[in-house]
C-alpha cells in the first residue's frame, strides 16, 4: 500500500506545480496541454492496434512501427503519383480532400492486408511461440526499416492536408494547428468508441473477449479461432496504417519514425497493461502530457532540466511497473 | 519438458573412440588456431573479425547465458555494458566526459562493479516478469541508459567519449591489435568456462529448475525473484566486460554505438549463433562481425533492394530464416545435421531437441506472482 | 542433468568453429596488400543512418573531378558503380572502396581501416559527419604515412583542437558555414535580442556557435538557447518555449527535423516572418527546399554556395558533375562540393608532386598544405591548422521560378575569407560548443564584420 501512497502524493505535487506554473502563463499552459493531448491521440490510435493483437493474440507485434511508417510512405508515394501533390506545405499542386482521403484509405487497406500476410504467412503456425513471434517480427521489422531507407530516402517528406482545411484555428487567445486538434483528436474519438462498441456490443467483440480470456474455450464452442486471429490482425495492423497516415500528415513521414513509434506503443501499453483498450487510452494521455510538460515546465528556479525531460517518461513507466507489474488495467493471462 | 533434455546415452564402441578422436582434434585446431591467430591472419582481420567477434560474443554470452539458465531474454544487455564502458570512459583520461584520469586498470574495475549492481537492480525490477513482458521491461533499461547518456552532457552527450585511455597492458590497440585481442579471448573462454562451471552449482541448478518450472521451484521454498535478480547479476557482471572491452576496441564509447539497432544486433547475434548453447554466442559474432565486414565488399547491387550499403537487410533476412528455420541457431542446425549423422551410425539414441520448448515453458507461466 | 548432452554439443561445435575460422583465414588471404605502383584511393561516406541518403552525392562529387580531369570512366550510372582508368601524373589510380559508415564514430573508424588497412588505400578522402570526422582525425595520427582529406565533416575540434598533421579539410566547420549571418542579423535586420533552437548534438551546437560568436561581439544578446533531442518527432513543445517579443530566432534545426519543426512552426505562430526568423547552412540544401517548399521563401540564410553563381568555375564545376545525373540534379548540395573540394586539392597536389607517394607522403602532404582550389564559389586555402579558409555566402530564399515547385537562390552578400577562429573568438583551447558555449560576450567582431561585399549574379 505504501507505494501507492507515495505515488499518489507525487501525482499532488506534480499537479500543484504544474497548477503554479500555469498561474504564470495560461496561454503557454494550454498550448502544452493541447500539444499533449494531440500527440495522445495520434499514440492512442497506434497503440490501440498494438493492444488489440496483444489481447486476442499474445503476439507482441514488434514490426507495429514499420507497419506505421510504410503506411506514411504509401500514402506520401500515392499523393505525389496520382494527384501531382508535392510534399512542399505551400506550394505545388494543392492537395484536396480527395487526394487526401484516397491515398489514406488505401494506404490503411494495404497495410491491415500487409498484416493478415505477415500473421498468415510467418506467425500463424507457432501460434503460442510468443517470444518466437516476437523475434519473427524483429527480423521483418528490421529488413522493413533498411528496405523504407533504400526506397524512400533519409529526408523527411510530409503528407499534405487538404488545402481547403485551415491551417491553423485560433480560440480563447491561442492559435493552435487544425489538423492536430480536430482531425487527428477527432479520428482517436471516433475510433476510440467505435472500438469500444465493437468490443461491447458486436459478436465479434465479444468472441474477442472471451478469446482474451480464454481462447481454447473459445475454440472448442465451434468459433473459427483462425478467422478470428486474421480478422483482429487485420483490424491492428489497419488501425497501424491509419495512424501512420495522420502521423505523416500531422508530423512527418521520416526514417527513425518506426522505432520512435513501436517504443511509444510498448510505454503506453505497458502503464496501461497490455491488451486492455481503456489502459491503451489512459497510457496514451500519460504519455503525451508527461512529454510536453516535462519539455516545458521542467525547471526550478534557475535549474533547466528540461534537457532530461525524456528520461521522466521512462521514469514514468518505471514507476508504474513498480506499483502494478502488469500496468494499470492488466490482467493475468 | 526437461525430460526431451535428459542425457544421449554414449555411443558405444569403436563410434565413441572414433568421436574422442574428432573431439580432441577439433579442440587441438581450435586452440592453435586462436592462440596463433595473431601469425596466421593480417592485423585487420585479426582486430575487426576477431577481436570484434570475441567482445561482441561476450555481450551475446550474457544474453545466451539468462535465456538458456534462466529462461529469460533480455534486451537490457546493450544498456548494462554500456553502462560500464561509459563509468569505465568518465574515470580515466579521455576527450569529452569527466575525464578524472583514474588508473585504467582500477577504472575497468570500477566499471564493472557499477555495471554489476546496476544489473541486480535492473534485475530486482524485471525479475517478476517473464517472457515477453520481461523483454519488454529490459528494452526499456536499454533505451534508458541510451538517453541517459545522450541527453546528460557532462557524462557524454550525442559525441560520447573519445581517446579512451587504455592500460598498459593493451596500448594503442589500433596500432598493435595482437594484446587486446589475447585479452578479449583470455576473457571470452574464463567467461565460458565460469558460467559451465556456474551451471553446475546449486544456484545453477535451482535456476534452471526455476526455468523449467518456477511455480513448482516457489513452492520447494525458493526464492524465486531473488535467484532471478542475481541470475540478471551474473548475466551484467559478463555483459560489462564486453562493454570494457568494446571501449578498449574502439579507443572511444557513445550513445550512437548503444542505441536500439545495437540491441537488436546483440539479440540477433545470440539468436544466429542459437540462444540455448553458450558456444553460439561467438559463433554468431563470428558471423555477424565476417558479413558485417564483407558485405561491404562483395554485395552486388540488386535495384534498391541490395547492394553494398544494404548490410541491415542482409542480417535482417539471416536472423529471420534462422528464427524461422531454426531456433536453435547455426547451432540447432548443426546439432541436427550432427544427429542425423550419429542416428545412422547409432541406431539408438536420444530424439532430435526442439529447443524452444525450454523457454516456451517459462512463458507459460506469464505471471506467476 | 544434461551434462553429457553439452558434452556432445561442445564437441560438435569446437569442430564448426575451427572450420568456420578456418574458411576465414582461407578468406583473409586473398584480401590484402597487393603490391603494385597504382595510387590508391579510398573514399568514405555514409550510406546508412542520417545522412545515408547523401552516399551518392558524396561519392560523385570526388569521382566527378577524376573524370573530368583524370580520364576516370565510370563503371555504371550511379556513383556506387565505381570508376576505372584513372591516372595523375602518369601513374594509375585506383579507387580501392567505397566506405559506408552510418554517422557513428565507431563506424567511421571500422570502415577507415577497412579501406586503409584492408584494402590498402593509400588516401583516404571521408568522413561525412562530425563526430566521424573527429575519429577519423584521430586515427590519422596513427597513421602518419597516409594521408586523409575530409570529405564534409564539420566538427571545430577535428582541425582546431585534433591537429593531426596528415588530415586536411577543404571545407568550412559548421561555425564558419554560419559567418555572416550575425552582423546581418544585428545591422541590417536591426537584431538585438535573439533565441537560437537546434538538435542537441555537436553540429547544431557548432553551427549556432558561429552565430552567437558573431551576433554577440557585435553587441547582440542570445537569451534563450533551446535544444530538442536528437529525433525529436514533435517540436511543438520546443516552439512554445520561444519567448515572445524577442528581435529573431535563429534555426539550426538540422536536416531530417526542419520539415517537422517549420510545419509546427506556422501552426502555432502562422507563417514565418522571414524579418525575424534564419536559418543555418541547412536552409538552402537542394533536397531540403524541395521537401520544405516555399514557407521558408524570403528567409536569409547563410552558405557555401552561392547557387545562382553563374562564373565561369560554377559553370565547369556543374559541367564536372554532369557525368552522374542524379548528383547534377543536387549540384548545389554542399556534401557533393566538400568532397569535390577534396578531390580537386588531391588531384593538384599530386600533379605537383608527380605522384609521388615514398618517404611516407611527405611530399604529398606539403603539397596539399599549400594547395588553393579554385572552387566554383570561391578559392579556399588552407590555413596552419589545415583548415579551410573560404568565401561564405549570404543568400536569400525566393519564389519558385515559373513551371518548378522548387524555391530558388538569391545570393545577396558575400563573406570574405572566413577563418576557423572567428578572428580569435575559437582557439585550441576555448571550450568547444556545446550547448552552453560559447558564452555570448562583446568583443571584437571578426574581420569579415562590416567588409561583406554586395553581390547580385541574376
Amino acid at each position: 500500500m505504501a507505494p501507492r501512497i507515495l505515488l499518489g502524493l507525487l501525482g499532488l505535487a506534480v499537479v500543484a506545480w504544474i497548477g503554479n506554473k500555469a498561474g504564470q502563463d495560461m496561454r503557454i499552459f494550454w498550448i502544452v496541454t493541447l500539444n499533449g493531448l494531440t500527440l495522445a491521440a495520434l499514440f492512442f490510435v497506434v497503440a490501440a492496434g498494438f493492444t488489440l493483437i496483444f489481447g486476442l493474440m499474445r503476439v507482441v507485434n514488434m514490426a507495429h512501427g514499420s507497419l506505421y511508417l510504410l503506411a506514411g510512405y504509401i500514402a506520401f508515394t500515392l499523393q505525389g503519383n496520382w494527384y501531382g501533390v508535392s510534399s512542399n506545405l505551400l506550394s505545388g499542386t494543392p492537395a484536396t480532400v480527395v487526394s487526401w482521403i484516397v491515398p489514406l484509405v488505401i494506404a490503411t487497406i494495404v497495410i491491415g492486408l500487409a498484416g493478415v500476410f505477415m500473421q498468415q504467412v510467418f506467425l500463424r503456425w507457432n501460434q503460442g511461440q510468443d517470444l518466437r513471434q516476437a523475434l519473427i517480427t524483429i527480423a521483418i521489422s528490421v529488413i522493413l526499416a533498411d528496405q523504407m531507407v533504400a526506397h524512400f530516402g533519409g529526408i523527411a517528406e510530409s503528407i499534405q492536408q487538404p488545402a481547403v482545411w485551415p491551417d491553423s484555428v485560433s480560440f480563447l487567445g491561442i492559435r493552435y494547428g487544425f489538423f492536430r486538434l480536430v482531425v487527428v483528436v477527432g479520428a482517436a474519438v471516433v475510433i476510440g468508441a467505435l472500438l469500444f462498441l465493437a468490443i461491447k456490443r458486436t459478436r465479434f467483440g465479444m468472441i474477442i473477449r472471451a478469446g482474451v480470456d480464454d481462447r481454447a474455450m473459445v475454440s472448442a464452442l465451434g468459433v473459427n479461432i483462425q478467422l478470428v486471429f486474421a480478422g483482429a490482425f487485420f483490424i491492428g495492423a489497419l488501425l497501424a496504417g491509419l495512424a501512420g497516415v495522420l502521423g505523416g500528415t500531422m508530423i512527418a513521414v521520416q526514417p527513425g519514425n518506426d522505432s520512435a513509434f513501436l517504443l511509444d506503443s510498448l510505454i503506453v501499453v505497458i502503464i496501461g497493461g497490455m491488451g486492455s483498450l481503456g489502459g491503451a487510452a489512459i497510457g496514451s494521455v500519460a504519455l503525451g502530457l508527461v512529454n510536453s510538460y516535462a519539455d516545458v515546465y521542467l525547471k526550478f528556479g534557475t535549474n533547466d532540466f528540461t534537457n532530461y525531460a525524456i528520461l521522466l517518461t521512462f521514469i514514468l513507466v518505471v514507476a508504474v511497473l513498480a506499483v502494478r507489474p502488469l500496468g494499470l488495467f492488466g490482467r493475468p493471462a | 519438458m526437461s525430460v526431451a533434455r535428459s542425457a544421449t546415452p554414449p555411443a558405444a564402441g569403436l563410434n565413441g573412440r572414433g568421436m574422442r578422436i574428432t573431439r580432441w582434434v577439433a579442440i587441438g585446431a581450435l586452440v592453435l588456431f586462436l592462440a596463433g591467430a595473431p601469425s596466421i591472419v593480417d592485423s585487420f582481420t585479426l582486430a575487426q573479425i576477431l577481436t570484434k567477434a570475441l567482445w561482441l560474443g561476450i555481450a551475446a554470452a550474457s544474453l545466451i547465458f539468462l535465456s538458456s539458465y534462466g529462461g529469460m531474454i533480455s534486451l537490457g544487455q546493450t544498456g548494462i555494458y554500456a553502462v560500464a564502458g561509459f563509468t569505465m570512459a568518465n574515470l580515466v583520461n579521455a576527450a569529452g566526459g569527466k575525464h578524472l584520469g583514474w588508473d585504467p586498470v582500477a577504472a575497468t574495475a570500477a566499471g564493472i562493479v557499477v555495471a554489476t549492481v546496476f544489473g541486480v537492480l535492473c534485475g530486482a525490477i524485471a525479475s517478476r516478469s517473464y517472457g515477453i513482458y520481461f523483454l519488454m521491461i529490459t528494452l526499456a533499461i536499454s533505451v534508458i541508459v541510451f538517453y541517459f547518456f545522450a541527453q546528460v552532457t557532462t557524462l557524454s552527450g550525442y559525441g560520447g567519449i573519445r581517446s579512451v585511455t587504455s592500460p598498459g597492458l593493451i596500448g594503442n590497440p589500433i596500432l598493435n591489435p595482437v594484446p587486446l585481442y589475447y585479452v578479449a579471448l583470455v576473457a571470452s573462454v574464463l567467461i565460458f568456462l565460469g558460467i559451465r562451471y556456474l551451471a553446475r552449482t546449486p544456484f545453477g541448478l535451482a535456476l534452471q529448475g526455476i526455468r523449467d518450472d518456477p511455480a513448482r521451484m516457489q513452492a520447494l521454498g525458493y526464492n524465486v525473484p531473488l535467484h532471478r535478480a542475481l541470475a540478471f547479476g551474473v548475466g551484467a557482471f559478463v555483459a560489462s566486460i564486453a562493454g570494457i572491452l568494446s571501449v578498449w576496441y574502439t579507443t572511444q564509447i557513445s550513445p550512437g554505438g548503444i542505441n536500439v539497432t545495437q540491441t537488436i544486433n546483440i539479440l540477433i547475434i545470440a539468436v544466429v549463433g542459437g540462444l540455448y548453447r553458450l558456444e553460439g554466442a561467438w559463433i554468431g559474432a563470428l558471423v555477424f562481425s565476417t558479413i558485417d565486414n564483407y558485405s561491404r565488399v562483395w554485395m552486388p547491387n540488386v535495384g534498391d533492394w541490395l547492394g553494398p550499403d544494404r548490410f541491415e537487410t542482409i542480417i535482417g533476412v539471416i536472423f529471420l530464416v534462422i528464427v524461422l528455420a531454426s531456433p536453435g541457431g547455426l547451432v540447432g542446425i548443426w546439432e541436427s545435421l550432427w544427429d542425423r549423422r550419429k542416428r545412422r551410425l547409432a541406431p539408438i539414441s536420444a530424439p532430435g531437441i526442439p529447443a524452444m520448448e525450454v523457454v516456451d515453458d517459462a512463458v507459460d507461466h506469464p505471471a506467476a506472482v | 542433468m544434461h551434462r553429457n548432452q553439452r558434452h556432445l554439443g561442445s564437441r560438435r561445435l569446437l569442430a564448426f568453429a575451427a572450420l568456420s575460422l578456418f574458411v576465414l583465414a582461407a578468406c583473409n588471404g586473398n584480401s590484402t596488400t597487393t603490391t603494385s605502383s597504382a595510387i590508391k584511393i579510398g573514399i568514405l561516406s555514409d550510406c546508412l543512418g542520417d545522412f545515408g541518403s547523401f552516399y551518392n552525392d558524396d561519392l560523385g562529387g570526388a569521382l566527378a573531378v577524376l573524370n573530368a580531369h583524370y580520364g576516370g570512366k565510370a563503371s555504371g550510372s550511379l556513383p556506387k558503380d565505381g570508376m576505372t582508368g584513372v591516372k595523375i601524373a602518369g601513374k594509375d589510380v585506383q579507387i580501392v572502396g567505397f566506405g559506408c559508415s552510418d554517422s557513428t564514430a565507431s563506424k567511421a573508424i571500422e570502415e577507415t581501416r577497412r579501406l586503409v588497412e584492408q584494402l590498402g588505400a593509400d588516401i583516404l578522402i571521408g568522413p561525412l559527419s562530425g563526430d566521424e570526422g573527429i575519429a577519423v582525425a584521430n586515427y590519422a595520427k596513427t597513421q602518419p604515412n597516409k594521408t586523409f582529406l575530409n570529405g564534409i565533416s564539420g566538427a571545430q575540434d577535428a582541425t582546431l583542437k585534433v591537429q593531426a598533421p596528415n588530415f586536411f579539410r577543404f571545407n568550412p566547420d559548421g561555425a564558419q558555414w554560419s559567418s555572416g549571418l550575425g552582423d546581418y542579423a544585428y545591422n541590417t535586420l536591426g537584431w538585438r535580442t535573439a533565441a537560437v533552437i537546434g538538435d542537441d548534438y555537436a553540429f547544431p551546437y557548432t553551427s549556432l556557435a558561429g552565430f552567437i560568436a558573431e551576433f554577440c561581439s557585435i553587441g547582440g544578446n542570445v537569451t534563450n538557447r533551446i535544444w530538442p533531442p536528437l529525433g525529436t518527432t514533435d517540436y511543438s513543445s520546443f516552439i512554445t518555449q520561444i519567448p515572445k517579443g524577442l528581435d529573431g530566432l535563429f534555426v539550426g534545426v538540422g536536416g531530417a527535423g526542419l520539415i517537422t519543426f517549420l510545419k509546427q512552426y506556422q501552426q502555432l505562430n502562422g507563417p514565418l516572418n522571414t524579418k525575424h526568423i534564419m536559418g543555418n547552412t541547412f536552409w538552402p540544401d537542394p533536397q531540403l527546399l524541395k521537401a520544405i517548399g516555399t514557407p521558408m521563401v524570403g528567409a536569409v540564410a547563410a552558405s557555401g554556395i552561392a547557387a545562382d553563381d553563374t562564373s565561369p568555375q560554377t559553370i565547369a564545376y556543374k559541367q564536372e558533375l554532369a557525368i552522374y545525373p542524379a548528383t547534377q540534379a543536387d549540384a548545389a548540395s554542399v556534401f557533393t562540393l566538400g568532397y569535390w573540394s577534396a578531390m580537386t586539392a588531391l588531384g593538384l597536389a599530386l600533379t605537383k608532386v608527380n605522384g609521388d607517394l615514398s618517404g611516407g607522403q611527405k611530399a604529398l602532404q606539403a603539397a596539399l598544405a599549400s594547395t588553393v582550389v579554385d572552387g566554383p564559389y570561391g578559392k579556399i586555402s588552407l590555413d596552419s591548422n589545415r583548415q579551410a579558409v573560404f568565401d561564405n555566402w549570404i543568400v536569400q530564399i525566393t519564389a519558385p521560378a515559373a513551371g518548378s515547385q522548387v524555391p530558388g537562390i538569391h545570393t545577396i552578400l558575400q563573406v570574405p575569407k572566413v577563418d576557423q577562429t572567428f578572428g580569435g573568438f575559437f582557439s585550441s583551447t576555448t571550450p568547444p560548443p556545446d550547448r552552453t558555449n560559447p558564452t555570448c560576450t562583446k568583443k571584437t567582431p571578426p574581420p569579415w564584420v562590416g567588409h561583406e561585399t554586395p553581390v547580385s549574379f541574376s
